[in-house]
């Protein structure tokens, strides 16, 4: 998104921009040495090793899926690097973590670029059968299963469910005057809003 | 040369704004917005993209803390046990509501009488009922009439209700054999073609904005009626104070524009359309020497009474595959049936629950509601329970009325223009943590019925501050209400607040419904009262 130019709110982190394509003069993978990256690697591993049908973490999230995750999310970055910082820890990836307790910014940045970069991978998604959130083909006319099964009937014949403040009790209104009615079928009603 | 003063000058273009504003144009008033946020092309909206699940925790948060956009300006919430959300749009925050579009319940307008406690409102819910079927009409709002939670009789929602979905079929079986109520969500989403809108798609993404145009949000459908009528919808204009003369009227707005200059706008009414944190703020900061505690608050209760809705999320999991993923955002299913005060619970008033999608395989992974994470071997058997096979009820409980839960002017902390930032103090009281332990216990048992073989309670939800409500109640006494009957402040008689500032309780529902037919109302009474209404010479 467009950067507003009014005035930029203080005390709180400065406005981030949206996903914008890795060019080789910013590519945001760039900042993490090899060092670094076999750190990922293995924590990443820990986290979420092979199994279940699944794979390793370390084997799908390499330069692509961080660039990836890096350019959408670029305030992640510092955070990320500051996880993955020589020295922290017993030098096991259990022991990073277990480190990494005491910054709870840090760890859950180190956390969401592992679990971003995992479950945006076409090969993770197809695995747990997620295709993505869809766009689906609504039949408005279609008669739901609620009304085919009766289930409104059922709420219907109960009555009135809501307290009348003339007399503070529930509603002394008989079942019959209720009735489930929509408008009728989309094309009857297309555009007259008011 | 002096700039002549609009007819109306409203500050702020989300929901309530958007309703004025189509309104007063419509019946030939001059109309101009300020707005401190910008309009969105829908192709900004991250629902389609693979990146969606990655942006709704920065960029598209709900809270403006988070998400730190240039047009924000940001809470101290440091004081707060709920987190304050909302979004600085045309459109407003109605660009990352969920889209559910309950009314109010006709005991919620009668607390006091009822249940000896809070307020009654100024108004009944059959006053306002044909004002929530125009706004019905306005939003394209898709529903099922004759829901026995609600008198019998009125017109329809224009549309048929959306699907209620796998998870919803089964928890409305569930409550069929139970006995308890529930019925069809109203959302202010399309079923079907509307108004030049496109249908609901089903993505399940609404709260980062409609990729579709098919959840309703003013800028969709009223503003660009009310701007060919003649309106003037300045953005980028952040409002610094409203003025007012020695005749106790207001003036107009100093704002400054997105290139930091100050500048006046002259109006013979204003009407405050920002939100009840944002209206609350606005009229503390409008002081002088007439006004040394803020605008319109002889009373002192400008700021006071913040409702927030205390929010719970309770998860059943499930073995069936629900696609819980899918499905509008707005709720699928609802149910009123321990809405109503009943004593022996220990508590008084209710909630009202909406069953609603459950995200992608990221919220299953790091859970933004209920639930946890699960790291090593076990973490992927985590993540097939929870993705798709999952059904959430979400329990939006009563907020009672407390003086000091309260909107003030931080003492240490602005924007970058130089303007006190709102400074949030708000606690949860005993009957809302009394109200909700009950409807977590109930909602438990709804889920097991359907079948679910866990459930995962996410008590009380740090970011749940959808509804802001309160900060200039309604009221017929001066002395105990900012504003009167008809959404005018008792004290200067050319200053509405339209938004949910004016709520006397704040029901147990998603408040956007009654916000817009009660803006809807406040500007009928505009037009029917124009010839009488005290102007600034």
């Amino acid at each position: 998104m467009t950067a507003d130019p009014i005035a930029r709110p203080i005390a709180v982190p400065p406005a981030i921009p949206a996903a914008t394509p890795a060019s080789a003069e910013t590519d945001p993978v760039a900042p993490l040495d090899p060092a670094a990256r076999a750190v990922l690697a293995a924590v990443a591993d820990h986290l979420i090793p092979a199994g279940h049908g699944m794979p390793s973490a370390a084997t799908v999230v390499g330069d692509t899926r961080l660039r990836f995750v890096l350019a959408a999310r670029p305030d992640l970055l510092q955070p990320l690097l500051a996880a993955l910082r020589p020295g922290l820890g017993d030098g096991s990836p259990g022991g990073r973590l277990a480190a990494l307790e005491a910054e709870g910014d840090h760890l859950a940045a180190l956390q969401q670029v592992v679990v971003f970069a995992y479950y945006t991978d076409r090969d993770v998604r197809e695995r747990l059968g997620y295709p993505g959130q869809m766009a689906k083909t609504l039949y408005s006319w279609k008669v739901p299963d609620f009304i085919e099964e009766g289930l409104i009937d059922q709420v219907l014949a109960r009555g009135a469910v809501w307290r009348d403040p003339a007399t503070g009790r529930r509603a002394d209104v008989p079942a019959s005057a209720y009735e489930a009615h929509d408008a009728g079928p989309a094309a009857d009603r297309r555009g007259e809003p008011s | 040369m002096a700039k002549d003063p609009a007819d109306v000058l409203i500050v702020g273009a989300g929901a309530s704004g958007g309703v004025v504003a189509l309104r007063l144009a419509e019946a030939g008033f001059s109309v101009v917005c300020l707005e401190q946020g910008r309009w969105y092309d829908r192709g900004e909206f991250r629902g389609p993209e693979l990146d969606w699940e990655l942006t709704m925790r920065k960029q598209w948060s709900t809270s403006p803390n988070v998400r730190a956009l240039p047009q924000d300006y940001p809470l101290d919430e440091a004081d707060a046990d709920i987190s304050p959300l909302m979004f600085s749009a045309v459109g407003g925050s109605m660009i990352i509501f969920a889209g559910a579009w309950p009314r109010m319940l006709p005991s919620d307008f009668r607390v006091r009488s009822l249940d000896g406690i809070a307020d009654d409102w100024p108004l009944t819910y059959e006053e306002l009922r044909p004002y929530y079927e125009r706004t019905d009409r306005q939003f394209g709002v898709s529903g099922m009439g004759g829901d026995p939670a609600y008198p019998p009789g009125g017109e329809d929602p224009p549309l048929p209700p959306l699907p209620v979905g796998k998870g919803g079929l089964r928890v409305a079986r569930a409550h069929a054999r139970m006995g308890w109520h529930w019925w069809p969500e109203p959302n202010a989403i399309l079923s079907a073609p509307y108004d030049g809108r496109r249908p609901c798609v089903q993505r399940g993404t609404c709260q980062q904005g409609c990729s579709e145009g098919a959840k309703a949000s003013t800028d969709l459908t009223h503003w660009p009626k009310a701007i060919g009528l003649g309106a003037r919808l300045v953005t980028g204009a952040r409002v610094r104070r409203l003025e007012s003369n020695g005749k106790g009227l207001v003036t107009g707005a100093t704002w400054i524009d997105d290139a930091g200059a100050e500048r006046f706008e002259p109006a013979k009414v204003v009407v405050l359309a920002a939100n009840a944190i944002g209206t609350a703020r606005l009229l503390l900061l409008s002081t002088d020497d007439r006004h040394p505690d803020g605008l319109a608050n002889s009373s002192g209760l400008v700021g006071r009474r913040l409702m927030m809705h205390p929010f719970a999320n309770v998860g059943g999991l499930f073995d069936e595959d629900l696609e819980s993923w899918q499905g509008q955002f707005g709720c699928s299913i609802e149910s009123f049936e321990f809405y109503e005060t009943d004593e022996r619970r220990g508590f008084v008033r209710g909630a009202k629950w909406g069953l609603a999608p459950t995200f992608g395989p990221i919220n299953a992974a790091l859970p933004s509601r209920a639930g946890t994470q699960v790291w090593g071997p076990e973490h992927h058997l985590h993540v097939k329970r929870h993705l798709g096979r999952a059904a959430n009820w979400g329990l939006f409980g009563e907020d009672l009325p407390d003086e000091s839960n309260r909107v003030t002017l931080s003492p240490t902390m602005a924007d970058s223009s130089g303007i006190p930032t709102p400074e949030i103090h708000y606690r949860v009281s005993e009957n809302s943590r009394r109200l909700l332990d009950f409807h977590i216990e109930k909602a438990s048992e709804s889920l097991r019925e359907a079948g679910a073989y866990a459930v995962e309670v996410d008590r009380l939800m740090r970011y749940s501050g959808w509804h802001l409500l309160g900060t200039a109640r309604m009221g017929d006494d001066p002395r105990t209400s900012v504003l009167d009957r008809w959404n005018r402040s008792h004290d200067v008689p050319n200053l509405y607040v339209v938004d949910g500032s004016a709520f006397v309780t704040s029901g147990g529902v998603n408040p956007t419904s009654s916000i817009a037919a009660l803006a809807l109302r406040a500007a009928d009474h505009m037009v029917a009262t124009r010839f009488d209404q005290q102007v600034p010479a």
